[in-house]
């Protein structure tokens, strides 16, 4: 081959005349290619990476570049250096400034709005009221309930009546002081108890689904297994009653708006969304305009946790004084209102019942859950199953009794936060467990671990587990702490203490359609001949570093460098609908879709190669910015030079991948209710400091052990555990949303919600536990909100171990902790609580039987995880059942139950009594 | 949120300062002084009794003269807790407030004069609307006091300083000036116990300075503060002590205690019976509780009354503990 002929690409197009085109380089900034990276290659693939955890399904796409690698977010630079556009960074030529007016009572009907002196103030440009938007909306289909301002009653301090878009706030504010209304006050619901209670005006109405006459939105009821023998069968009981004060998700950022409708008619919302696609059809439904008539503009999102996640009325009302002005209109909350629209953790009465048998099994688990939902359904459907069902795992258990109920009181409406609906029930149940090997003399992670579900089984609901490294979370937190030589024999006041977490991994079914009929999540992928790759997807970036994953997915199973990924993931109009940013779902479903379609470039990238070079596809291998056969690596072609010989006759490759879940889960009422495709797990050991003639606590370390599958971005995960420990612990100690004896909220700003301080901060040491999931992106699972559960039960554990004082209230201030150390202090006759007994540990027999049996199951998960071949497992094989078939086909003891029973009714827990009412159809009303 | 518009005026000594006070004063025009602000400027915001006029000190240099024995009303929170001069018992009480940055902002003066606080009192115009409004800023509706009701007289929203207690216990004198010429009083006699009037200010008056006198370096003593978080709070509860032994011999006590009552307290007698009983920890004990029934909180801050009493006990003890060893 002449030297000429070299130069001349095979299968490169040549102009006539042969005027050569220069060979096209390999794409990025640094035109050399790095050597393939063998550490990152997994050994089932011929590289160095040690599985022990066995193989993957996507092992043949890994190309060493980015994925396992510590790599800041992909947006980071925007934020720090100022060029982030947040919600109230949004400016429009000739923008309004939209106030609201809000109520002052916390229940009235609304007789009157007089807008008269208003919309006569110099600088008003439009008002809307209720009138305006009769339509109601809500986060989930089934529950809606709110409207973009009051329609006939207005149903907590801080509720929408009316808004007003002026030139200026100033002006603004005026007109809504001029807004004359007039009321007429309803008796309010503060206590959630009295939700129970037939009212004389209910909150709402729900027709004839009408629970009674009482303010109850949702119950459950549910028993599985062996209900009726499982008193009879424990050693050993632990009952609590708590009490979990609701908290904010307090993001930086307050929530701010801006509408505008453009002037061929569309309608533009720029919003700092967790989900915009449900916004859009709010919005269609509430304007009254077809979907594919708006737009929605998810801005950058100074932190959500699950507080920017419902449509809200505020963005109605932009849209709707935008629409009547002709303007752009932007309304921006102080902190203030952050709390009027809430949707933060429930306020809670849990009751936590455990019990264990004489082989240290837990024979049953019984949970009663009133929640208080405040004024409005947001996600509430769906918290109160979770507050049952969400911890059914990761223990085997006999038996589970849950009673599940949310009330309507008229309080700022709770929803979703960061860790939906399981945070309360599993602070209960692992404080109830260190209790319990209190009592039966043994060591709580010892209990854990002979405890502990297998891999690739089915919880007792009949949630199907596939990965876990709960076992390696537990064994790495108790190693890393020193827990051996700590826990039971410091001295009082030095405590530390276990707990654990169970989280889903992305909800498995969509709240709007059948998951067998759409795809939870969709990416295309577009490539011209620069080489980089536009991604788009609809998945919302809220800072949790969903944009980054995505680029990182592509990026490995491209070969390419991060910066030649660019992702659009802004704008409804672009991007393919995605669920949005909740249920931790977003890395598993989104990473697989966006997988999926650069596998489709990657097959086109690999014939071209191919084509080019003659070598069969099973060959060659693609490595950074360049494709070449994995025998004879100096054969192969650029990145660029695969990508224009398949672009030829096409040009830009375009390409689509979807994620959908596996049918799975059972088929009793309320059985999809926490099923995910796959789960996370943690264990965190918490120490602690108490002063005991105060009450305050301190944190002083915690070692937080995750199991998220596989860390994609390793500095990512640590920094979600770090920062869940940090708002865990804001929870344990000090955030509350404090209702004063008015009921009004009487802490809305942030002096006096009092989130822990860099201070209160302990060293954290995240460990990060990588179980390799079967189905996850490369193995990976969620590690944005299974993180927070176990800090809390770990310090109130670690404040036992420290004084010998339960609580049983969440916030644990010093006051509070306060009081029960004088009460623990009369119980023992003791003046001084510095003479207080430490709680110290003798192993009973059961010990080395738990130990014993931990080793053997410790064997068994290890087999499990390895073979191909699994066997199913049941939750009750424990017990005897045979595990490979569900226990209620083979044993008529087993329960499988959701409607009480009149035995039941006669003597209901707090939350189920709301079981006590009858719907009004069945009332014939 | 939108703050109230005012006029500021930012004179550059105490005499222009006082003119301005004087022409706003005859034009029967209101106004405050500002310091740091940040104490004002967050109340302004939640138009908390604001003014047309604001006088700012400032660029007054001649308000931070800060010596063993002087330090002026504009100096600096930081700048106390950080000066070779302090004793390192207001030093310690100095960094207690707040955090850093509003330290770096935060005055002497502005500390001493601290609006009360109160839960029904501290919060957005809109939210004092939903309860009708308070006494204390009542829009002109004649509303009732939202903590101890049916009587209209009294505010007894909480003085948080953290400064006034040391202060009283070096037997500081507060130096004031306005048009109608200087005057100085012992801190101990400055505050006035109504959560309204706060001291003895006179209308336009302002603290220039404070005095401390020099045998107070050879004291010893210590401040406690009771808190939820290290940063930002105000104190729930706070007790200053500062005593002089001579020879091993404990010669003077004093005891201030704040974050309790619309004023700092002062408990002399109970002070000087310890000195007079002296027995060591004993002495200690009775003391602090004796301190608990001296002081009546009222639920309008972050604990309740109950808590806050029983841990003045504990402060006390922990303030006194250096009497044990020294
Ligand atoms: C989040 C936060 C936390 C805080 N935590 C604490 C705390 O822990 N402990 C604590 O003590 N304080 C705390 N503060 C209150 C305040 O920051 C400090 O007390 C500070 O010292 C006030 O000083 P300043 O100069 O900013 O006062 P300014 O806001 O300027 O003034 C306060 C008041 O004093 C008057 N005034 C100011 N200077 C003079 C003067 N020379 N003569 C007469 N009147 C004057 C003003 O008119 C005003 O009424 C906190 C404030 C915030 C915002
Ligand atoms: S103590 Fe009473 S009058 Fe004073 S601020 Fe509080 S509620 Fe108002």
């Amino acid at each position: 081959m002449s030297d000429e002929e070299k130069d001349e690409m095979v299968g490169y197009r040549q102009q006539p005349g042969k005027i050569s085109f220069s060979r096209p380089g390999s794409g990025g900034k640094n035109s050399f290619s790095e050597p393939r990276d063998e550490k990152m290659i997994p050994e089932s693939q011929g590289g160095e990476k040690k599985q022990p955890w066995g193989d993957h399904r996507h092992d043949n796409l890994i190309t060493g570049r980015v994925v396992g690698k510590s790599t800041s977010l992909v947006d980071s630079n925007w934020k720090v250096t100022g060029r982030a556009k947040y919600g109230d960074d949004i400016r429009l030529p000739a923008e309004l400034i939209g106030k609201i007016v809000r109520s002052p009572y916390h229940y009235a009907r609304v007789l009157s709005i007089d807008l008269s002196e208003a919309s006569k103030l110099p600088g008003v440009i439009s008002i809307a009221t209720g009138e305006d938007a009769k339509n109601k909306f809500g986060v989930l289909p089934v529950t809606k309930d709110e409207h973009a301002m009051a329609v006939d009653r207005v149903r907590h301090i801080g509720d929408l009546i009316a808004c007003v878009a002026a030139e200026d706030e100033a002006t603004a504010l005026e007109a809504v002081r001029l807004i004359k209304i007039e009321y007429e006050i309803l008796d309010s619901i503060h206590d959630m108890k009295d939700g129970l209670k037939d009212s004389e005006v209910p909150i709402h109405d729900r027709g004839e689904y009408h629970i009674g006459e009482a303010n109850i939105q949702k119950r459950v009821f549910q028993e599985f297994g062996h209900i009726k023998s499982m008193k009879e069968n424990s050693v050993a009981s632990h009952k609590k009653n708590w009490f979990f004060n609701g908290v904010n998700h307090a993001a930086t950022e307050p929530h701010a708006v801006v509408a505008d409708w453009d002037p061929s008619g569309r309608l533009t919302l720029y919003t700092p969304q967790q989900v915009p696609h449900y916004v859009h059809r709010a919005l269609a439904d509430v304007l009254e305009i077809p979907m594919h008539q708006i737009n929605v503009h998810r801005t950058f999102v100074g932190g959500g946790f699950g507080g920017k996640s419902d449509p809200f009325p505020h963005e109605m009302c932009a849209s709707i004084l935008a629409r009547k002005s002709g303007r752009p209109v932007r309304i921006t909350f102080d902190r203030e209102e952050v709390y009027w629209i809430n949707r933060g953790r429930h306020p809670s009465h849990i009751e936590m019942n455990l019990h264990a048998d004489d082989e240290g099994r837990l024979c049953g688990i019984e949970t009663d859950a009133l929640i208080d939902g405040g004024a409005f359904a947001s996600f509430g459907h769906v918290t109160t199953y979770y507050n049952g069902v969400l911890h059914t795992a990761p223990y085997e258990i006999g038996a589970f009794h849950y009673t599940g109920a949310r009330v309507w009181t008229n309080k700022p409406a709770s929803g979703a936060m960061r860790g939906h609906g399981a945070v309360n029930s599993r602070c209960a149940v692992e404080v109830g467990i260190d209790d319990i090997s209190e009592q039966l003399q043994v060591d709580p992670i010892s209990f854990r671990l002979a405890n502990l579900l297998p891999p690739h089984s089915a919880t007792i609901t009949g949630f199907r587990v596939t990965s876990i490294g709960m076992r390696e979370c537990l064994e790495r937190v108790m190693k890393e702490s020193g827990w051996k030589e700590k826990f039971r024999k410091m001295p009082l006041g030095h405590g530390i203490g276990i707990g654990c977490g169970f989280f889903i991994s992305g909800s498995g079914l969509p709240i709007h359609w059948d998951p067998n009929k759409f795809p939870h999540a969709t990416v295309h992928l577009k490539i011209d001949m620069d080489g980089g790759v536009t991604v788009h997807t609809g998945a919302a970036d809220i800072g949790q570093g969903s944009d980054t994953v995505v680029a990182q997915s592509v990026a490995e199973v491209l070969g390419l460098p991060l910066d030649m990924i660019r992702i659009k993931s802004r704008e409804t109009d672009t991007s393919p609908v995605d669920l949005g940013s909740y249920s931790s779902r977003v890395t598993f479903m989104n990473a697989n879709a966006a997988i999926s379609a650069a596998m489709e470039i990657r097959s086109d990238l690999l014939n071209a190669t191919s084509e080019i070079t003659k070598a069969p596809i099973e060959k060659l291998v693609i490595g950074d910015r360049r494709i070449f056969r994995k025998d004879e690596p100096a054969i192969g072609v650029s990145y660029l030079e695969a990508l224009h010989k398949a672009q030829e006759d096409r040009g830009a490759l375009v390409a689509s991948g979807a994620y959908r879940t596996p049918p799975m889960g059972r088929a009793h009422k309320g059985a999809a209710a926490g099923l995910a495709p796959a789960y996370s797990f943690s264990a965190y050991v918490a120490e602690v400091k108490v002063d005991v003639e105060t009450g305050q606590t301190k944190v002083e370390k915690v070692w937080a052990a995750h199991d998220c599958g596989k860390a994609l971005n390793p500095l990512a995960v640590k920094g979600q555990i770090i920062g869940s420990c940090h708002m865990g612990m804001g929870q344990v100690l000090s955030e509350e949303m404090r209702y004063g004896r008015t009921g009004n909220l009487m802490n809305t700003d942030l002096l006096d919600y009092k989130i822990p301080s860099v201070h209160e901060m302990p060293h954290v040491t995240p460990i990060i536990v990588e179980s390799n999931d079967p189905e996850g992106p490369f193995g990976a699972k969620e590690a944005g909100e299974g993180p927070l559960l176990p800090i809390l039960p770990a310090v109130c554990n670690a404040v036992y171990d420290a004084i010998g004082v339960r609580t049983n209230e969440l916030p644990i201030t010093p006051d509070r902790l306060h009081k029960n150390i004088e009460r623990k202090c009369r119980e023992l006759k003791i003046d001084d609580p510095n003479d207080l007994p430490s709680p110290r540990l003798e192993h009973s027999k059961l010990q080395d039987t738990l130990e014993k049996r931990a080793k053997e199951h410790s064997i068994r998960d290890k087999e499990r995880r390895l073979t191909s071949e699994i066997e199913p497992y049941h939750n009750g094989a424990l017990f005897g059942m045979d595990p490979t078939i569900p226990p209620d086909e083979v044993d008529e003891s087993w329960e499988v139950t959701v409607i009480p029973s009149e035995e039941y009714l006669e003597n209901p827990r707090l939350a189920g009594s709301a079981w006590v009412h009858t719907e009004r159809r069945k009332r014939g009303i | 949120m939108k703050m109230p518009p005012f006029k500021l005026y930012s004179p550059s000594s105490v005499d222009e300062a006082i003119q301005i006070a004087k022409s706003l004063q005859s034009k029967q025009e209101d106004f405050d002084w500002i310091s740091g602000g940040t104490d004002l400027i967050p109340n302004y915001k939640w138009h908390l009794n604001p003014k047309k006029n604001v006088i700012s000190l400032a660029n007054i240099s001649q308000l931070t003269e800060l010596t063993e024995t002087t330090i002026g009303g504009m100096v600096r929170l930081q700048d106390l807790a950080e000066s070779e001069f302090t004793h390192p018992v207001l030093a310690k009480s100095a960094n207690s407030i707040a955090s850093i940055m509003i330290r770096r902002s935060g005055t002497v003066g502005g500390n001493i004069c601290l609006d009360t606080r109160c839960y029904w009192y501290n919060q957005t115009e809109d939210w004092r609307e939903t309860i009708d409004w308070c006494h204390k800023c009542d829009c002109g509706t004649g509303a009732d006091c939202r903590v101890i009701p049916n009587q209209n007289t009294l505010c007894v929203a909480t003085y948080q300083a953290d400064l006034a207690p040391v202060l009283m216990c070096m037997e500081a004198r507060v130096h004031l000036i306005s048009t109608s010429g200087k005057r100085e009083m012992n801190l101990i006699d400055f505050f006035e116990l109504d959560g309204m009037k706060k001291n003895k200010l006179l209308p336009g008056e302002l603290l220039t300075h404070i005095t401390i006198p020099e045998e107070i370096s050879t004291w010893s003593g210590d401040y406690q503060k009771l808190r939820q978080r290290e940063s930002w709070d105000f104190p729930e509860a706070g007790v200053a002590a500062l005593w002089k032994k001579k020879e091993g011999k404990l010669e003077k006590l004093r005891i201030a205690t704040t974050g309790l009552e619309s004023i700092p307290g002062y408990h002399e007698d109970l002070a000087m019976e310890l000195v007079e009983n002296w027995e060591g920890e004993e002495s200690i004990k009775y003391l602090s509780e004796k301190i608990r029934k001296a002081v009546k909180p009222v639920p309008n801050t972050w604990y309740t009354p109950a808590y806050r009493r029983k841990m003045v006990k504990v402060l006390t003890k922990r303030a006194c503990k250096g009497l044990l060893s020294e």
